[in-house]
């Protein structure tokens, strides 16, 4: 019963629509028209920003460039720091799968030289990223990604490398993990060893090839190479010796500073107990400190050829004025320094060479406190560390207004004030130097040394004869004598505070010392040697530390070829006078 | 009329295709550049690595061990050294005119200290 309907004869048709409905619709498609080309317009010319970022993110990339950190080489360029590549590797524990490919990562863990159970420890954590371990050799990296295991990667990495090992560990220092200088003259000088890395932006392709340059490269700027005035050969020898010394003598520790006289170059400088800068799990603060820079005590007889140098200089006394120590100890206002053994009627040269503690203090009370003060301050005692180094000290000098008449008798052989080893080497340069004391640099220089004046360059060499005559036979110090070089210096020895006082007899511990020059006519070296507590039996520093002294300048002459100025002969060593302390 | 705009339209063809494999030739050029300045990098540190490795195997502390140990050598002492010195040349005419002249020989022989 359907009623079919011709579309042409519909009567829908048939009806007159009304005009405004059709321009109603076109009207309406042109709006929404002009409403998409407008918003196409506003994405694409006014508000690109969001969708060229996007795309940005897609294909383009900006990669580091790395600049190397600098080196650091000795006054020959062997090397003494350097930076090598070794690659972190690191893991998306997630990413691991502990079951399926246990026998790779057992390989890994042996690579590693870590045990089993601590790197699969490491993959249970609940994190996207750990380091398996920071900074392995080139070779074992290598190996690991042979292995090939899935969630393990690698980052590129450097490691300082120091060859000279602990030799030389004190002045170098080292760097942390994220290569920033934390001890020596990695910290002292970072920021030039520091370099600073590049950038390029690049696009990549499908494969993650970089494919065009974008933009502007930024090149890396490595860090500069930094040259020491440290000899390695000078700075191991010199090591080597006072390592032994401390060993044998039992000391706790020791100190060695080998000073150019020409030019105040370091050539070396050594402590012992050092460490490996590379190894430095269980570091203790012994093995750290820098004791020739940071530990001061007091000079003692290191001082008296300044005291006698300023009465030579004022014309106060000449050097064979007489001077009458006995009976061997000598009363200031109710205290009473004493020497050694009463020595009797001395001249001022033999002053020095027995270290008379009364000969000295006669001399010095005849001087105004000022004048010592500054002849002592101009020598560097008490002054900020010349020598820019992380924890390098001033020592103390007080100002001579407040001395105490018997503590410029003390002051004036070396107690009542305190230097460094570093300082009291520094300060012999006075001597050395015709009179002038020069700046000492741990940097390779080659320009000569521009002095200041202390004394004049006759007084400057009388007491180099004292000094000679002191490291002679008769002196303090024979075993400082060396084959076929003459040589200079005072030993020093003193009791170390414990508690509120030096302790007693039988349980005192001693600090000793020696510092000297060679040749003694036109000195090239001033050596300066410490060692603490040394508890071997003997502790005078004219037996303990004057024997490396021989040996470090006996060496280092030979390695700066120098000639000999005197003729060997086979039995040098003549038997000691009992010094003052 | 109708042949020009052919041959513009197969011009522009062609250098539309040029233009892509010039572009691809440029970037595969520049991968290749990429890859040879990261294996300069690679080989500038690998040198680095093997100067540092060279020189710890040639520290004093090693080569004093091996010449002590191994070749049974010991340190030069002056006793048993001769220093040849130099001297202005004399001038002609006179006796000797050798530059080099040896000090006084130095007395004693070796071993005057272990």
């Amino acid at each position: 019963m359907s009623r079919s309907v011709r579309y042409t004869s519909s009567p829908l048709l048939a009806s007159r629509t009304p005009v405004w409905r059709s321009k109603f619709v076109v009207a309406a498609i042109a709006l929404a028209f002009g409403g998409l080309a407008a918003r196409a317009a506003y994405i694409q010319v006014f508000a690109n920003d969001f969708f060229q970022r996007q795309g940005e993110v897609r294909f383009a990339r900006t990669l580091e460039l790395p600049a190397y950190r600098g080196r650091i080489l000795d006054r020959n360029g062997l090397i003494l720091a350097s930076s090598v590549p070794a690659p972190s590797i690191w893991a998306i524990p997630d990413d691991v799968d502990t079951d399926g490919e246990k026998p790779k990562l057992q390989k890994l863990a042996k690579l590693l030289d870590m045990p089993y159970a601590d790197l699969a420890k490491k993959h249970d954590e609940d994190k996207t990223y750990v380091w398996v371990k920071r900074q392995v050799d080139a070779d074992t990296a290598k190996e690991i990604a042979t292995l090939n295991i899935k969630g393990i990667y690698q980052r590129k990495e450097y490691k300082r490398q120091y060859p000279e090992g602990e030799a030389a560990a004190h002045v170098v220092g080292f760097t942390n993990v994220e290569d920033n200088g934390q001890e020596g003259i990695e910290l002292l000088y970072n920021k030039r060893l520091l370099g600073k890395p590049g950038m390029r932006h690049v696009i990549k392709d499908r494969l993650g090839r970089a494919v065009e340059d974008v933009g502007e490269i930024v090149p890396p700027v490595d860090g500069q190479d930094l040259q020491l005035s440290i000899d390695s050969k000078v700075q191991f020898f010199a090591y080597q010796k006072l390592k032994e010394a401390v060993q044998t003598q039992r000391a706790q520790a020791g100190s060695v500073v080998v000073l150019d006289a020409v030019s105040g170059e370091v050539l070396a400088l050594a402590n012992y107990p050092s460490y490996v800068p590379d190894k430095r799990q269980n570091l203790s603060g012994a093995q750290t400190r820098n004791r020739a820079l940071t530990d001061t005590f007091e000079p003692g007889s290191v001082m008296k050829p300044f005291t006698i140098g300023l009465a030579l200089e004022s014309g106060r006394v000449k050097p064979g004025t007489v001077i009458d120590t006995a009976p061997g100890s000598f009363t200031i206002t109710g205290v009473t320094i004493h020497d050694s053994h009463a020595h009797g009627a001395l001249t001022v040269e033999q002053v020095i060479q027995v270290s008379s503690n009364v000969g000295t203090a006669k001399i010095a009370m005849g001087m105004p406190a000022s004048e010592m003060w500054e002849t002592f301050s101009q020598a560097g005692f008490g002054q900020k560390p010349q020598i820019e180094f992380p924890g390098a000290v001033s020592g103390r000098l007080r100002p001579a207004n407040k001395w105490r008449p018997i503590e410029q008798a003390t002051v004036s052989y070396g107690y009542g004030l305190s230097a460094s080893l570093f300082q009291m080497v520094r300060s012999y340069t006075v001597f050395s130097h015709d009179g002038q004391i020069i700046p000492a640099t741990l940097m390779k220089s080659t320009e000569p040394a521009v002095g200041v004046r202390v004394f004049s360059p006759g007084t400057a060499a009388e007491v180099r004869k004292m000094l000679q005559m002191a490291a002679g036979p008769g002196g303090t110090g024979p075993k400082a004598q060396t084959q076929g070089y003459s040589v200079g210096g005072k030993s020093g020895t003193a009791y170390k505070q414990q508690g509120k006082g030096y302790g007693t007899d039988g349980n005192r511990k001693y600090r000793s010392w020696f510092v000297g020059m060679a040749p003694i006519d036109k000195p090239r070296l001033i050596v300066g040697v410490m060692l603490d507590e040394p508890s071997a039996g003997q502790y005078f520093g004219g037996a303990v530390a004057a024997p490396v002294f021989s040996d470090t300048v006996q060496q280092t002459l030979r390695l700066l070829n120098v000639q000999p100025d005197m003729a060997v002969h086979p039995n040098i060593v003549a038997s000691a006078v009992e010094e003052s302390f | 009329m109708t042949r020009i705009n052919l041959m513009l339209l197969l011009a522009v063809v062609a250098s539309a295709l040029y233009l892509v494999s010039i572009q691809y030739e440029s970037r595969r050029l520049f991968t290749e550049l990429d890859k040879a300045q990261a294996e300069e990098r690679r080989l500038s540190s690998d040198l680095e690595r093997l100067k540092v490795e060279k020189r710890a195997q040639a520290t004093s502390a090693r080569v004093e061990k091996l010449a002590r140990e191994k070749l049974q050598m010991r340190l030069v002492l002056p006793a048993i050294t001769t220093y040849v010195g130099y001297t202005e040349p004399a001038p002609a005419g006179q006796g000797v005119s050798g530059s080099v002249q040896a000090l006084p020989q130095v007395s004693a022989a070796a071993g005057a200290r272990p």
